[in-house]
């Protein structure tokens, strides 16, 4: 291409756009539809349409075409091995949460009250955070093992005769959870600290309020919506997890995703496995909406809601 | 009740005047917490023999060279980053075009949309995972390198978006306005007004994008072929099966990794950025 030509394509580029702009400009429905559509496209096709075609299998007895049926659903409340897994994750997800929500919360408070690098502090909380989850669960195996690297400390210290084996057990699967969730309740925690007026902390000493009660009747009901952000991120994927009870639980720590991975990887059996997703779906819709009910205003992106 | 009211006031002191050693020690402690298990795969890559044991005999840097002469791990690790390049700038192009809508307009739907965008972060991983598997088998669609690239670009969307609205809302839109008072179109407005205001934050999301798909597992392993590898897929088999301290390798791989996207997403952007959302 000559170069002389150059500017005469640009000023056409131009004009192309000049004139489509002005095109737009007189239909903002359509300018609007043009921006909205492809990414409402994306996440219809890959994402709602995905949870309906399951729904859809859960009741069939197959892969379509099938003859419907209740039959996946009934199995579910009817065996116990299943109502006993279900209730057995949920027991677990509210072990690991209090206790994450709990340590979680001491730690932001500590960053936000007494500590003067937050920002360095944040860093080397979040960066864990980073790390891919499946190696953080393969280093708990490499501490908790028998002869692992908690024995062996413990083993050189003289606190212990005989190798723990700490590893395949229920407080595995509670250590592992509480690593992988602690950052993600952190960071609520800490942004609605950061954001409680420190003149309110101050008041209440100047009447006479000790650091405990200015606590409960200050800093406790004004975070009340970031402890609630945090239960919310903390306990929905633990709920639904499977590699942590997989890598870290052994067989005695059975938890739904578990049963949900199975029916996709060796049982092959899509519509068990679709009603059991469904399940944990509504289960977690339900603790979303008490925990939203209860303050936490998970979906506010603060655009301009007219 | 005044011996109630004497052990109450012994708890405050005892607060008044531990409460912030108390707080600084569990601060160490949680830290300490977080980083113990990474300085232990980072050491244990450098033991000596097949068996892991600690603390290992004698260190060496044998496992790297094993690693780097696996052809099935570095054609994982380069599938991953295949992906995660192609995922990046789908996710952000779209996210913007979100964020951009949510900011700017009102139009029917758009509760829906916001709603929808942010969702795949409160459904459980497995519960999408399966879902799309079901979806790509009944419509007829072969797993394939394809099929995880799309479901990257959901998993991503919520936070690129989480990220995106509060750069757009912040954005000082008087400035666009000098901008046309000053004769400009909007073309020229958008790529020398807007574009370098929310740039900060279109550079954090993708560096985010790229971090959670380079890790992302659970999408991944529901609905790729057998051909298709990630660095994550390759790690979980190699863990079911028998692992040998070459996945210690492969950590210290992705550790390395997510510290220098953390470090580098603090040097374009600010720590709130990339950490809250909260307003």
């Amino acid at each position: 291409m000559s170069s002389a030509r150059l500017p005469g394509i640009r000023a056409n580029v131009a004009d192309g756009f000049e004139h489509w702009q002005s095109f737009l400009r007189d239909r903002p429905r359509l300018k609007i539809f043009l921006i909205v559509f492809p990414p409402a496209l994306v996440l219809a096709v890959f994402f709602l349409l995905p949870l309906v075609f399951m729904a859809y299998l859960s009741l069939l007895e197959g892969m379509p075409p099938a003859p419907a049926t209740f039959e996946n659903y009934m199995r579910l409340v009817t065996q116990e091995v299943y109502l006993s897994i279900l209730w057995r994750t949920t027991v677990i997800t509210a072990q690991a949460t209090i206790l994450t929500v709990l340590i979680g919360y001491a730690i932001a408070y500590s960053m936000v009250r007494f500590s003067r690098r937050t920002t360095m502090i944040l860093l080397l909380v979040i960066m864990p955070f980073w790390t891919n989850y499946i190696i953080r669960m393969y280093a708990w195996i490499n501490i908790l093992q028998t002869n692992g690297v908690l024995d062996a400390a413990l083993l050189f210290v003289g606190v212990i005769n005989e190798p723990l084996g700490v590893l395949y057990s229920h407080e595995a699967v509670l250590i592992g959870f509480i690593y992988i969730y602690l950052p993600l309740a952190v960071l609520p925690f800490y942004a609605s600290l950061s954001y409680l007026d420190q003149d309110l902390i101050d008041a209440s000493m100047d009447l006479g309020a000790g650091p405990i009660k200015t606590f409960l009747s200050i800093t406790l009901p004004m975070t009340k919506n970031g402890i609630m952000v945090g239960v919310i991120l903390v306990g929905i994927p633990i709920f639904g997890s499977f590699i942590t009870p997989q890598l870290l639980g052994g067989t005695d720590n059975t938890m739904v995703g578990m049963i949900i991975e199975n029916q996709f990887v060796e049982a092959f059996n899509w519509s068990f496995g679709a009603a059991l997703s469904i399940t944990v779906a509504f289960i977690v819709v339900a603790m979303l909406v008490l925990g939203m009910l209860a303050g936490g205003n998970f979906f506010d992106l603060g655009g301009e809601d007219e | 009740m005044s011996a109630l009211s004497s052990a109450w006031n012994l708890l405050e002191r005892v607060a008044y005047n531990h409460g912030r050693k108390a707080g600084l020690t569990c601060l160490v402690l949680a830290i300490l917490y977080l980083w113990f298990p990474i300085f232990v795969v980072t050491f244990m890559s450098f033991a000596e023999r097949e068996v892991l044991t600690f603390p290992p005999s004698s260190l060496t840097l044998d496992w790297y060279l094993v690693f780097l002469d696996n052809d099935a791990a570095i054609s994982a690790t380069i599938t991953s980053l295949q992906i995660s390049f192609i995922t990046t700038p789908i996710a952000v192009a779209l996210s913007v075009l979100i964020a951009y809508a949510i900011d700017r307009y009102v139009f029917p739907g758009k509760s829906i949309l916001q709603l929808v965008a942010v969702l795949p972060i409160v459904v459980p991983l497995i519960v999408v995972g399966v879902a799309m598997t079901i979806f790509f088998g009944i419509v007829g669609i072969q797993a394939s390198f394809w099929t995880v690239v799309a479901a990257h670009v959901i998993r991503v969307i919520p936070f690129t978006v989480l990220i995106l609205v509060p750069t757009l809302v912040a954005f000082d839109r008087s400035l666009e306005e000098a901008s046309y008072d000053l004769g400009a179109n909007e073309l020229t407005t958008f790529r020398k007004i807007t574009v370098p205001n929310i740039m900060p934050g279109v550079v954090a999301a993708g560096l985010l994008a790229f971090t959670i798909s380079f890790n992302e597992f659970v999408y991944t392993y529901f609905v790729k072929d057998a051909r298709t590898q990630t660095l994550p897929t390759y790690l979980w088999d190699q863990l079911r099966q028998h692992a040998t301290p070459e996945v210690n390798v492969i950590s210290v791989v992705f550790i390395v990794f997510a510290i220098s996207t953390v470090l580098i997403a603090v040097a374009l952007t600010n720590v709130e950025r990339i950490t809250t959302h909260d307003g």
